[in-house]
């Protein structure tokens, strides 16, 4: 479903120049769920980013749903990210003045789905993440674990092909992230393929498969 | 361009940031907005209701809606009788006032004067007046500053316009002489061809219209005799129309009855001084050219404010491009919020104009030395200047929405620069 060839990353800032993904080779099936772990700085975050089309990387090669990446612009990528991909940022990322049931159902929405239609497709996933009495607050009003939560929504509402999860649970306390991690347990027996970067050893576990990186480098795949 | 669905989403998130956004931010741009609105509108208004205002009163105290006058070649209107009786054959004419004009010297202390004193003169326009039928038409009663209006009956007594007189205007120009000493009950002389005639004043005139603060009043069967006008021509006729009758019409019908081949027949546009058409020209210059300034103001203010509003939200459009939301349909959306502030804006500034400003300014006009200002603000024209607003505002604001949204997806969702 993904494949990465050669993958390499470099920040110029003026003169200086910084190689975070040195040549990383790397491949993900449909319905797996990878963890990505590694130390701070280790590229884990970057790779992530250049795999779900977030970012451009410098020279490599990135095949996703067979679609070579390298030759999509910038429109058919955001177009490509609003119907393949359903993303889980770490600082949740919901649009403030968006209530929940519509911070879900906006990427619906934008993928031309009849209203009637969309909304109940968010409902139907808000009740996934048992947020279902919480569709009309918006993000002020909800805890950290209740706006990952919409966060996860939002992300699995439109059914993406792949879900990235960018350290889902290090802004919560060990109960909240339990909750995300049965979520996202709960999606891949569903079927559903995950790529999760992740600083806790014991919900890497949760993975079928550990991708550990350091210093821009792959340096092990193990499977859990 | 924009699809369909681009401006669905953009409606969608314009309409929540709005109503969602603070009261007092929304408030202040708006308020921003109908200032802006107020100076492209009343600042021109203003300055085309200076001259309006001395339009209109040139046309309610002197021409009325339709002045016929002497030809050039002549000293007074050949047939005039027959004008009158065309006139009041033509259903649409109401009062009318005709009246003997004759140019004279005035003369002051003329009793008390040694040989070797300058004399106490000025000069002006006699004009003849029926005194009910001139205020039915002009109001000129209502210009009384000091001593009475004229009745049909008095004899030998005038009322002078007051800028004839020294008390009232402080002009030192040797082609500009006024009258020194002289109240109500004063007599003076009128030489008329050389020929003097003792009156009395009996009310002085105040108005912003020269002929009228210039004038010197007198009966009309006096007059005549006067001048020597025993055919009974007059020199002017001034027209009133009834139910707002159309004064080009009528100078039609006029014209094809021949007046105009014995007199001049002018609706109270054409009658304007050219200085006046001249100062309005100049006027809509500037006050197209202050407009223009205006414009220019509000749309860098809109500027500055989607700018700021979309900086401090970057975070925010760059994960709304992270989860595949069209870049367009986030320029949208900034787009229709500046359509609302400046629809908005515009909005209650034109409640404004024609609510409060324009019957305000009709009920207590500004006191220009020559002319009582009122806010002239056309409807097409103002809806001109909301339009080019909201023009101005759209560029203004998608333009900052553009250049945030054409930044780095991740760039923008990390808060790199």
């Amino acid at each position: 479903m993904i494949e990465v060839k050669n993958l390499v990353k470099t920040y110029r800032d003026g003169e200086v120049e910084t190689n975070v993904l040195k040549g990383v080779d790397f491949k993900a099936e449909n319905g797996e769920f990878i963890a990505i772990m590694g130390r701070s700085g280790a590229g884990k975050s970057t790779l992530l980013y250049q795999m779900s089309l977030l970012d451009d990387p410098t020279s490599g090669e990135i095949i996703i749903d067979e679609q070579d990446a390298h030759k999509m612009d910038s429109e058919q990528k955001t177009k490509f990210r609003l119907q393949k991909c359903g993303y889980v940022f770490q600082d949740y990322a919901l649009v403030p003045e968006l209530t929940s049931l519509e911070n879900v159902v906006l990427p619906i929405l934008m993928q031309r789905v009849e209203k009637p239609k969309a909304y109940d497709m968010a409902k139907e996933a808000l009740l996934k993440v048992g947020l279902s009495h919480r569709l009309n607050n918006l993000p002020s009003q909800l805890s950290g674990g209740e706006q990952q939560r919409v966060s996860i929504a939002r992300a699995i509402a439109h059914k993406p092909k792949i879900l990235f999860a960018d350290e889902p649970t290090a802004n919560l306390d060990n109960e909240s992230s339990a909750k995300i991690m049965e979520i996202f347990t709960g999606l891949h027996k569903g079927g559903q393929t995950i790529i999760m970067v992740t600083h806790e050893e014991a919900y890497s576990q949760m993975a079928e498969k550990v991708v550990k990186i350091d210093d821009g480098k792959i340096i092990s795949i193990i499977n859990t | 361009m924009f699809s369909i669905v681009d401006v669905k989403i953009g409606f969608f998130l314009a309409i929540r940031q709005i109503r969602r956004a603070s009261i007092w931010t929304t408030g202040l741009i708006v308020f921003i907005m109908v200032l802006t609105f107020l100076n492209l509108v009343v600042l021109s208004g203003i300055l085309v209701g200076l001259i309006e205002g001395s339009i209109e009163g040139w046309h309610e105290q002197y021409t009325g809606d339709i002045l016929i006058s002497n030809l050039d070649n002549k000293t007074y209107i050949e047939g005039s009788n027959n004008i009158i009786n065309i006139l009041r054959n033509i259903p649409e004419v109401g009062p009318m006032s005709p009246r003997f004009i004759k140019g004279v010297s005035l003369e002051a202390n003329y009793q008390t004067k040694k040989d070797t004193d300058k004399a106490n003169t000025a000069s002006g326009q006699l004009i003849g007046i029926n005194p009910s039928a001139e205020d039915e038409v002009t109001g000129l009663a209502s210009h009384i500053l000091e001593g009475s209006y004229l009745t049909p009956t008095d004899y030998d007594k005038v009322m002078l316009g007051y800028f004839l007189l020294d008390q009232y205007i402080t002009i030192d120009s040797p082609d500009f002489t006024v009258l020194k000493n002289v109240n109500i009950g004063t007599k003076i002389r009128i030489n008329i061809d050389g020929t003097p005639k003792e009156v009395t004043v009996k009310g002085i005139l105040k108005s912003k219209i020269d002929n009228v603060s210039r004038g010197i009043y007198m009966v009309d069967s006096q007059v005549k005799n006067l001048i020597g006008r025993d055919d009974g021509n007059f020199g002017q006729i001034a027209v009133n129309l009834k139910n707002n009758a159309d004064p080009l019409e009528v100078k039609e019908k006029l014209i094809l009855s021949g007046v105009d081949k014995v007199a001049k027949v002018q609706t109270y546009v054409d009658a304007q001084p050219k200085f006046l058409k001249d100062i309005i020209n100049t006027f809509n210059i500037l006050g197209n050219v202050l407009s223009s300034l205006g414009l220019i103001v509000s749309s860098i203010t809109i500027f500055i404010v989607i700018f700021v509003n979309a900086i401090t939200r970057r975070k925010f459009i760059g994960i709304l491009k992270g989860i595949g939301i069209n870049g367009r349909a986030i320029e949208m959306s900034y787009v229709l919020q500046s359509v609302f502030y400046a629809f908005f804006g515009s909005i209650i500034g034109v409640t404004l104009v024609y609510f409060v400003l324009v019957p305000l300014f009709r009920a207590y006009p500004i006191d220009f030395p020559f002319s009582d200002g009122i806010l002239v603000a056309p409807l097409n024209g103002t809806l001109i200047r909301m339009g080019l607003l909201v023009l101005s505002t759209i560029i203004a604001g998608y333009i900052p929405a553009r250049m945030i949204v054409r930044k780095n997806t991740l760039d923008s969702i990390l808060g790199r620069n």
